[in-house]
């Protein structure tokens, strides 16, 4: 009949539709990436499905990928630099846990299958991030052949150094406090050893180095500037391995093996330089009774308690000291212990809690002349994260989680004998709880375009117990308010908006918009030209607001010569409020009323990076360039203008090579240059007493001469056999000797007690030396 | 001179221990017009007391400052009523008559220079005897010893003190500035050792140390000038300054009414 043959037809027509309804039904393949022979975790490798390109996953910070995709046949192509691609066929009929185990090695020149993520830069949406390997950080010529992370994150385009012996840096025009710089989520106060000659990152241990500059996920916030996340090894689960290094300044070895093979493992690294040894060698008294030593203790150990659980326990301590006989004693050194669980709730939702623990302290002790004070100033933080991944469909993904501390900053207690000039003091302590919450999409609406875009919500909340002073315009305190324990002083609630996109013009170019807003409510007091480890920390109050920058960056990337070179050119403007000066002759020294020295103003940077990588063959390496400028306004100084300010190198430039000769050797080269940063010199005298003194006229309207350095290394495998292998490096720190400028400072000339003259004064000549490295 | 002061030296140490070297370089500096430069102290001991009044250089210039003549100078002491008209006794310098400093009172200072006026205030505090001048050897690299000199004296409990002290080596004025503060040594004995160089104090001078007891706001000024003369202050100085003078009306220097008290030694 018509009706029920129509109906016979519809359903016809229909069934199609049916069994292609039925067919869209999606499923998720979820793992975890790992090295085959040794079980460390692959951060940052890519996982794809080689039939749906755009359909893809980058391992998290524990080397978990998720993909969900329609039902249906795939291969799974998974690749990470330095080790071989590896490529999985799947039937995805159900959702499926694959681990991966990847095997180190060469990637060959000519790649198979052109969708293996070798063009990353190109197609994640994230832009103003940087990721160094390890190997690049294992060949780059660094000062006394020591590696080091800090050093060479400073070849990059967009951070610069804060000069010789510091090991602060400055990201796009940022001061060196506007960096977190985190070890296995812990922060790190204080990332320099010796006055900044080394940092505490002993790369022995380090697994991956992470540099966030801007455009960064709403996961991370607390600084203006930059993240720098670093990751330490897991250690190897497989089998126990010691390697190290003897070298003419430090040594340092590695020792790391399975608690249980395939389920745990764990990882300690120790260094010490020795450099005091030297100083015994010295006919001179005061060198040779001088104390000049660091050392540094890395440990981690993790621990898998079934198929979706998995536990790490990450620790570091580090003690530097420095003293003149025993009149004068310095230590400092940061501590952290992190305790984390991995729980993967399903194929889709990953999540990680943790635990932290950082502290930060100096000790000083005084002891001459019938004066014995001893001075201690700590950080201590306590720490609580829960971070949730939900895989959420093929295209998209959700971050989202909560972080809070509780910081416990100490600016000094200080001891003093009975006979000494100086009173017994305990500066009170400042307690604060900076929580915050966050919430990220990560959606990819069509192939070529991708977008990350989030919200972090930051709440400051000053607590008592404690006395706050309100100033007046000349320093001295009006009031004062006294609080309780546990009290709330006053509370800063600040949303950070964080916004990021790119565009994919081909497969080997891509246009990338972000623009983020930091709040920072932490801040490192220091009017100082280099980083001392006395320098306060001190965080909001009713007196000094958040610092807040917003950030609009615009790049444009493109690969060359099937993705063997790596173009990138970033643009950026930061603009900066709140920003923290200080008042002339400021006192900030054990001052419980050091928010009267200070002076608030606002910033502004702004630049080009330009940026070419060659990422394969015998000669690898970038250069990198960056025109910049960073601007401070303060009412009071300069008339209210914009000045140039501290972090303001307008030319930047680092050229890194590294060249593997043959089997043995492997050579490499660095050459940098930065434009001299502003000062403040006199342009005249005048007489006091006497004396001749300076006369200044405007705030930093003079420039430190340009900085430039060539370093060369060479290693050359001594033994190599499956047991054990050796081999010898040779570096020349600023080979070609050049005096760059340290201070610059003015005195009466030594010669002729009528002229007054400048002096330069310059850290490093030429410095070679040798290391032997060595691997059971 | 607080604890932190001392912490200066320390950071160069592992430097000189690394072979940092130093080299006197010309740079291209600005040349500025001449700024006047005015510097007026009223003291407890006997008068008269002077106000000179220079000019400021350019940097590569010789340390000959042109003296001002001519100007109007007047100090008045509030606290008594009397004022003082000075004259120019020699050039650039400008002499009372019948002021006596007394501890306690405020002295104010009225300069009329080109047209421009000039005035500042200061308040002499009680004085603070000197008891007396021991020394100290500091180690330093090199093979050298330092002979540091150490005023000793009793710091009064419960008011803000500020000193001064001003050394003469041979008769001849020691060109550093030494100031101190009891902000961390309120009631203690004091006995810190000043910081001079090598070359500065040595066996067998004959050694005169001045006291001065000073107000806050010259405490301020004086602490300004150490940090942009002494070399190690200098060096971890990120933004020197003019310091912040208590003189009004834009002029260079100082105005300060300070007690003094005085010890000659031979040095051992």
């Amino acid at each position: 009949m018509q009706s029920s043959r129509n109906l016979t037809l519809l359903l016809f027509l229909l069934s199609p539709v049916a069994s292609i309804a039925q067919a869209k039904s999606r499923h998720t393949v979820a793992g975890t990436v790992k090295d085959k022979s040794t079980g460390e975790t692959l951060i940052g490798a890519s996982v794809v499905l080689l039939e749906r390109p755009g359909n893809g996953s980058v391992t998290n910070a524990y080397g978990f990928y998720s993909i969900t995709a329609p039902a249906g046949e795939y291969r799974l192509v998974i690749s990470f630099s330095s080790y071989r691609t590896d490529t999985v066929a799947i039937t995805l009929d159900k959702d499926i846990a694959l681990p991966i185990a990847l095997t180190a090695g060469k990637e060959l020149q000519e790649v198979v299958v052109s969708a293996g993520k070798r063009n990353s830069n190109i197609t994640q949406s994230l832009m103003g991030v940087q990721k160094l390997s390890t190997n690049e950080i294992k060949n780059v010529p660094v000062l006394f052949g020591e590696k080091d992370i800090l050093k060479t994150i400073q070849l990059l385009p967009g951070i610069q150094s804060a000069g010789d012996g510091n090991s602060g840096f400055f990201v796009r025009g940022g001061s060196a406090d506007q960096n977190l710089i985190l070890l296995d989520e812990a922060t790190v106060y204080n990332p320099s050893h010796l006055l900044g000659f080394f940092s505490t990152f002993n790369s022995d241990a380090i697994k991956d180095v992470t540099v966030y500059k801007g455009g960064m996920p709403a996961q991370y916030g607390g600084r203006l500037s930059s993240v720098l996340d670093v990751k330490m090894n897991d250690g190897n689960d497989q089998k126990y391995g010691v390697s190290g290094g003897l070298g003419l300044i430090a040594s340092h070895i590695n020792v790391e093996g399975p608690i249980v093979k395939n389920r745990g493992s764990f990882d300690i690294s120790a260094r010490r330089t020795y450099a005091d040894l030297f100083l015994k060698l010295s006919k001179d008294t005061t060198i040779k009774h001088s104390t000049l030593y660091f050392y540094d203790i890395n440990a981690k150990a993790d621990y898998s308690l079934g198929d979706n659980d998995k536990v790490y326990f990450s620790g570091y301590l580090g003690q530097d000291k420095l003293g003149v006989q025993d009149q004068f004693g310095i230590n400092w050194g940061n501590s952290t212990a992190t305790l984390r669980w991995n729980h993967i709730f399903s194929n889709r939702l990953f999540s990680n809690t943790s635990l932290i623990y950082s502290n930060y302290e100096y000790n000083i002790g005084v002891s001459s002349n019938n004066d014995n004070v001893t001075i201690a100033s700590r950080i201590v933080d306590g720490h609580f994260k829960e971070d949730f991944q939900y895989y959420a469909g093929p295209s998209s993904k959700l971050d989202f989680g909560i972080d809070v501390i509780h910081h416990t900053l100490s600016p000094g207690v200080i001891n003093s004998s009975e006979s000494s000039s100086f009173n017994s003091l305990d500066l009170q302590k400042k307690y604060s709880l900076e929580s915050a919450a966050y919430i990220s999409h990560e959606w990819s609406p069509s192939p070529n375009w991708n977008f990350t875009y989030g919200l972090r919500l930051t709440v400051f909340n000053v607590l008592g117990p404690g006395d706050f002073y309100t100033y007046n315009q000349v320093g001295e305190a009006v009031d004062t308010a006294a609080y309780r324990s546990g009290q709330i002083v006053k509370t800063f609630v600040k949303p950070e908006p964080r916004f990021s996109t790119s565009y994919q013009l081909n497969s080997v170019s891509s246009l990338k918009l972000a623009y983020s807003r930091n709040v920072q409510n932490l801040h490192l007091l220091s009017n100082s030209t280099s980083s001392n480890p006395t320098d306060l920390w001190i965080p909001s109050s009713n007196n000094v607001l958040p610092e807040i920058a917003d950030q609009v960056s615009l790049g444009y990337y493109r690969n060359f010569h099937n993705n063997g070179y790596e173009f990138s050119s970033e643009v950026y403007y930061k603009n900066l409020q709140n920003q923290i000066d200080y008042k002339n002759g400021a006192q900030l020294i054990a001052n419980e009323n050091v928010e009267s020295q200070l002076l608030f103003g606002s910033g502004r940077a702004y630049g080009l990076e330009l940026y070419l990588k060659k990422k394969y063959g015998k000669l690898t390496g970038w250069v990198s360039y960056t025109l910049s400028r960073s601007e401070l306004k303060i009412p009071g100084i300069n008339n209210d203008t914009y000045f140039p300010s501290r972090q303001d190198e307008p030319q930047n430039i680092s050229i890194v090579g590294m060249y593997k000769a043959g089997k043995k050797w492997t050579l490499s080269a660095t050459w940098v240059y930065n434009t001299g940063y502003p000062v403040s010199w006199p342009s005249g005298k005048y007489d006091v007493n006497g004396q001749p003194v300076y006369l200044y006229t405007q705030r930093n309207d003079y420039r430190m001469p340009a900085y430039h350095r060539l370093d060369l290394g060479a290693t050359v495998l001594a033994k190599k056999t499956a047991k054990f292998e050796s081999s010898w490096t040779f570096s020349v720190y600023n080979a070609y000797d050049r005096q760059n400028a340290y201070t610059i400072t003015f005195r009466q000339s030594k010669t002729n007690p009528d002229q007054t003259e400048a002096v330069r004064t310059t850290l490093f000549g030429i410095i070679p030396s040798v290391t032997y490295n060595f691997k059971f | 001179m607080t604890p932190n002061s001392r912490f200066n030296i320390i950071y160069i140490l592992p430097f000189l221990a690394l072979g940092a070297c130093q080299k006197v370089v010309h740079l291209d500096l600005k040349t500025t017009s001449p700024e006047l430069d005015i510097q007026g102290d009223i003291t407890n001991m006997a008068g008269p007391y002077t106000v000179s009044l220079t000019q400021s250089v350019d940097f590569y210039a010789d340390n000959v400052y042109p003296t001002v003549s001519g100007a109007i100078v007047k100090v008045t002491d509030s606290t008594a009523g009397v004022t003082d008209s000075l004259t120019e006794s020699a050039p650039g310098i400008y002499s009372t008559h019948l002021l006596q400093g007394v501890p306690g009172h405020t002295y104010s200072m009225y300069v009329n220079s080109g047209g421009n006026i000039y005035t500042a205030s200061s308040t002499m505090p009680q004085p603070v005897t000197l008891d007396s001048i021991t020394f100290t050897t500091v180690p330093r690299s090199g093979g050298k010893n330092t002979i540091q000199p150490i005023p000793n004296f009793q710091d009064p409990a419960g008011i803000a003190n500020y000193y001064q002290f001003v050394l003469y080596v041979n008769g001849n004025q020691l060109q550093k500035t030494f100031v101190f503060d009891d902000e961390f040594s309120d009631g203690r004995y004091i006995h810190e050792a000043l910081e001079t160089d090598t070359a500065d104090v040595k066996s067998g001078n004959t050694l005169q140390l001045d006291l001065y007891c000073i107000d806050k706001p010259i405490y301020n000024y004086f602490n300004e000038i150490v940090q942009i003369t002494d070399p190690n202050s200098q060096s971890q100085n990120a933004a020197p300054a003019n310091p912040d003078s208590n003189i009004t009306g834009g002029a260079l220097g100082y105005f300060s009414a300070h007690t003094v008290s005085a010890k000659t030694i031979l040095v051992p």
